[in-house]
């Protein structure tokens, strides 16, 4: 790492406002989530059927008990939004490695070996480019058994496309380089150059598409936990909460604007940081 | 031959006290400037000049003078960060300099035209050779389909374009460099504009297409007297086709005047440096030594006093750095230097 | 071109024979098929049956192999959730689903070219900022709550628009719109930057220098050269729209391919869902062919070589 901040300089304050704000934002959720035990009030599965779909306190018939009021069960809604950060931290980052993972190998492999290895990852590529990914997720869902990890595991298997796409090409540039072709014929192995010429090379490209890829994922799992095939409940995962709250939505409009909201600053911030990153990691490609 | 060239230019150059026709444009005190975070940019430092019907006034100098930014500035052309101001601008009589956008826009392709140096790339590649023929054509006279199409026949032809009637429907990237020179000067016509402006139309060229190019722009002026201004940083051009040369460097007109009396009887040191730098037939001796100018053209940051060229000039004093007077024989000759005027010719 | 042309056309069916599989063998993901579709706690007797009826004791490949002659031969079965032929039921709402992703894909260009074009040529300014905050804004809500929240205010507040169902074109308005806002930024980032590219092309100096006007320079000359990738993103949006559409017509209850694909994974009718699996599929490898075929056409260069 410190070897970037050489590489690259110290990311410009005034010019790439996104990266500060982006990962401001993310800073604070990111606490809100490690220390949700330490700054939730209540425990949110604790159902309290005295008080129950409370709002805010910003409403007449809100209280300082539940800032951010209660939902149909009488659980804490501020509880729950600081846990239910966890889950969707927690989900963002593990199909962003997992999907990583799978994407820069058959990527890296494709755009070092070309050829035949090429053709190969370009069809299986296209193939998993022509599947409704989230068509096939709920499929799957379903057929496993619905848990946060069956859905981690998924997503992971499925959104590794776009990884594979950009660690291809990046791959194939870097591996015009001179020091490649140094390397090459010093005799390491291939093994060797791609992770210790090839990977520190393209890593700027991978950690943009990962930031990404975790705002897509969570984005995914909020969706497949509202339509039931998620997450499945007392978690308190954004998505189901809004699911959840849906039919009492018009009575208690903060039920579903609460979370959704949630979700929204917090990819609002991923992308934001992405962007900010992007501009940092590849300064030619600044428009 | 040169001279010869120049005693028929001597002979065929009205004196200055009869009527001369009306100039197309006239333009006096000519500014450009760009703001940069680096400061402010003179690109073009009080230029004036005026071209009459049927002539053809050349503007030479070497890259970076600002000879491309003064034809953009006639033009309105220039980008959005470019601030522009003139003393007077006169087009066809009229004062421009205070005219409205949308005015300026009306003259613009149609009596003012303009033509540029690479062929390649100033034709949109999705539409075809006749679409970008007429749309101006129709847009400036509100014409027809069919008059611009006919127009446009016509006008190929007359640039020496063969079935002209095909190439019409033809996409650019089916023509050559030298035929899209020759479409982009038919185009240029169409709207039969007062005024031509051709910044390094054949330069990037091959050689031989060059003089074809020029010879072309040389005919078409003759046969429909318009005004041209010729841009170039070829002196040899200019020697072929100018009957008023207009030097410039760092942004200024350092010297201006016929053609003849450039080549004669220069005054301004960067010309002579200039045209001792080329071989001259008739002048230069076989087996001589061509000259050079050392140094680099100024930076054209910042402040800008004196004479721009003071640090290569062979003949620099004191009094360059200060206020530099401008010269003017009655003939129309001027040019900035605190030298003397000398009737020696350039060595 | 033709040799192009049946290139694409061979990778295209490849690619489909391998979703084929992919769509067969998710019935497998539980383990057991039969026990899939019967569901948790059905009697053995119900267990065999389905085994039986759907032929899940027999060698894999022959069960692939004849799903596949089968569907070649037009016949999609049997849903049994909704005791009808598949094929009627699928193409019925078919038709829904398309419109819906047409309509969203009009809601996304409707506001990704405008504030492109107004991104690109006042690059770097608030506005060019604001068009970005507005494409960004527009990628990080969450679809369905944004769906939600239209709801709110066009059915429940201001009682413009129905809540749910597929009647007629107003039950599409909120549908479209939360589908097509969504896919706008992508579209927006694609005109702006070839749009900027474009306008500092020489033949953008050329129309200028001709008179022209303004919107005839950015409309006619720049805007057609900078729409050509925007092509190809459409067909291949078009495609994504089509997928995506699941979550948005269960919310509206529109009566389309994605509702329908919804029920029948909630209703254990996997056959149906298999079915809306590669035909979806089938539908994007289609649509990219055909935008690839669009590019090269729209290519003077490549059509006219």
């Amino acid at each position: 790492m410190p070897g970037w901040i050489h590489a690259f300089g110290w990311p410009d304050m005034k010019n790439n406002k996104a990266l500060y704000v982006g990962c401001g934002l993310l800073l604070i959720i990111f606490c809100m989530a490690i220390f949700a035990p330490w700054l939730s009030p209540h425990d949110p599965y604790f159902q309290d059927l005295t008080y129950r779909t409370v709002p805010p306190v910003w409403y007449e018939q809100g209280t300082w008990l539940h800032p951010l009021g209660t939902d149909q069960l009488g659980r804490d809604y501020l509880s729950r939004l600081f846990y239910g950060a966890r889950i969707s931290l927690l989900i963002g980052a593990s199909v962003a490695v997992i999907s990583g993972l799978i994407g820069c190998t058959m990527g890296m492999l494709a755009g070092y070996f070309g050829g035949r290895i090429d053709m190969i990852v370009s069809f299986f590529v296209t193939t998993r480019l022509s599947m409704p990914v989230i068509l096939v997720a709920l499929a799957t869902v379903a057929l496993v058994g619905s848990s946060m990890w069956v859905v981690i595991m998924v997503l992971g298997l499925l959104k590794w496309d776009r990884f594979a796409v950009v660690m291809r090409s990046a791959t194939q540039q870097v591996r015009a380089m001179e020091y490649v072709a140094a390397a090459q014929s010093a005799g390491a192995s291939t093994l060797r150059i791609l992770l210790t010429e090839v990977l520190p090379n393209v890593l700027p490209h991978l950690i943009v598409i990962a930031t990404l890829e975790a705002a897509s994922a969570i984005l995914l799992e909020a969706a497949l936990s509202f339509l039931g095939l998620g997450v499945q409940p007392p978690l308190p995962s954004w998505g189901l909460m809004i699911s959840e709250a849906k039919s009492y939505m018009f009575f208690s409009f903060w039920l579903i604007a609460i979370p959704g909201t949630a979700l929204a600053v917090l990819i609002f911030a991923i992308n934001l940081a992405g962007d900010g990153l992007h501009q940092w990691l590849t300064p030619q490609e600044r428009g | 031959m040169t001279s010869q060239l120049i005693t028929e230019s001597l002979v065929t150059q009205p004196p200055a006290s009869t009527a001369m026709p009306q100039n197309v444009l006239d333009i006096t005190g000519l500014t450009v400037d760009i703001a940069t975070p680096r400061g402010t940019l003179h690109v073009v430092r009080d230029v004036s000049l005026h071209v009459k019907r049927g002539e053809t006034l050349c503007i030479v100098g070497e890259s970076g003078c600002g000879k491309s930014m003064t034809s953009l500035a006639i033009m309105g052309l220039l980008p959005k960060a470019a601030k522009r101001s003139s003393t007077r601008f006169e087009f066809l009589g009229e004062e421009l300099s205070q005219g409205s956008k949308g005015h300026i826009n009306d003259l613009r392709g149609n009596k003012m035209a303009m033509i540029f140096q690479e062929p390649m790339t100033a034709l949109n590649p999705a539409y075809t050779i006749g679409e970008q023929l007429t749309e101006h054509y129709r847009h400036h006279l509100k014409a027809s389909e069919a008059d611009a199409r006919a127009r446009a026949v016509s006008l190929l032809e007359k640039v020496g374009i063969a079935s002209a009637g095909q190439r019409l429907g033809q996409y650019p990237h089916q023509l050559s460099g030298g035929l899209r020179q020759r479409v982009m000067i038919a185009m240029s016509l169409m709207c039969d504009p007062e005024l031509l402006i051709a910044d390094e139309p054949s330069t990037a060229l091959d050689v031989t297409i060059q003089a074809q190019i020029l010879r072309l722009l040389a005919d078409l002026q003759k046969e429909l007297g318009i005004a041209m201004v010729l841009i170039t940083h070829d002196l040899g051009v200019v020697a072929r086709i100018a009957d008023r040369v207009a030097v410039m460097y760092a942004g200024q007109v350092v010297e201006q005047g016929s053609a003849a009396e450039i080549f004669s009887v220069p005054q301004h040191p960067y010309t002579r440096g200039l045209i001792s730098c080329i071989p001259i037939p008739g002048r230069t001796i076989p087996g001589g030594k061509l000259g050079t100018i050392p140094g680099v053209v100024p930076s054209l940051l910042g402040d800008m006093t004196g004479c721009a060229f003071r640090d290569r000039c062979t003949s620099a004093q004191a009094s360059c750095a200060s206020s530099i007077p401008v010269h003017e024989t009655p003939r129309g000759h001027q040019w900035r230097c605190v030298l003397e005027p000398t009737k020696v010719i350039a060595a | 071109m033709l040799a192009y042309l049946v290139k694409r056309l061979g990778l295209a069916v490849l690619v489909a024979l391998t979703v084929s599989v992919i769509a067969y063998m998710l019935l497998y993901l539980s383990g057991d098929p039969a026990l899939a579709i019967a569901g948790e706690g059905a009697r053995q007797a119900d267990i065999d049956l389905i085994r039986k009826t759907y032929g899940f004791d027999r060698p894999l490949i022959v069960q692939y192999g004849d799903w596949l002659l089968k569907l070649l031969r037009g016949d999609l079965g049997v849903s049994m959730y909704f005791k009808t032929d598949v094929a009627p039921l699928i193409f019925s709402k078919l038709s829904t689903t398309l419109l819906l992703a047409v309509y969203a894909l009009t809601v996304a260009l409707v506001i990704s070219v405008p504030l492109g074009v107004l991104a690109a040529i006042y690059k770097n300014s608030w506005i060019d900022r604001l068009c970005l905050a507005v494409a960004v804004v527009g990628q990080s809500m969450p679809n369905f709550f944004f769906a939600l929240i239209l709801i709110m205010l066009f059915s429940i507040s201001w009682r413009l628009l129905p809540v749910s169902g597929s009647g007629t074109w107003q039950h599409f308005v909120m549908p479209a719109i939360t589908l097509g806002y969504y896919a706008a930024p992508a579209f927006m980032r694609l005109i702006r930057a070839g749009m900027i590219e474009v306008l500092s092309a020489d033949y953008i100096r050329t129309a200028r220098a001709k008179g022209l006007p303004t919107h005839t320079v950015i409309f006619k000359h720049a805007l057609r050269n900078a729409i050509v990738p925007v092509v190809a993103l459409a067909a291949v949006q078009l495609g994504f729209l089509l997928g995506g559409s699941i979550v948005i017509e269960t919310i509206f209850a529109l009566d389309g391919l994605g509702y329908l694909a919804y029920q029948s994974i909630t209703f254990k009718d996997y056959p149906v869902t298999q079915i809306i699996v590669l035909l979806l599929s089938v539908i994007y490898i289609l649509l990219t062919l055909a935008s690839d075929v669009a590019n090269a056409w729209l290519d003077p260069r490549i059509r006219v070589a």
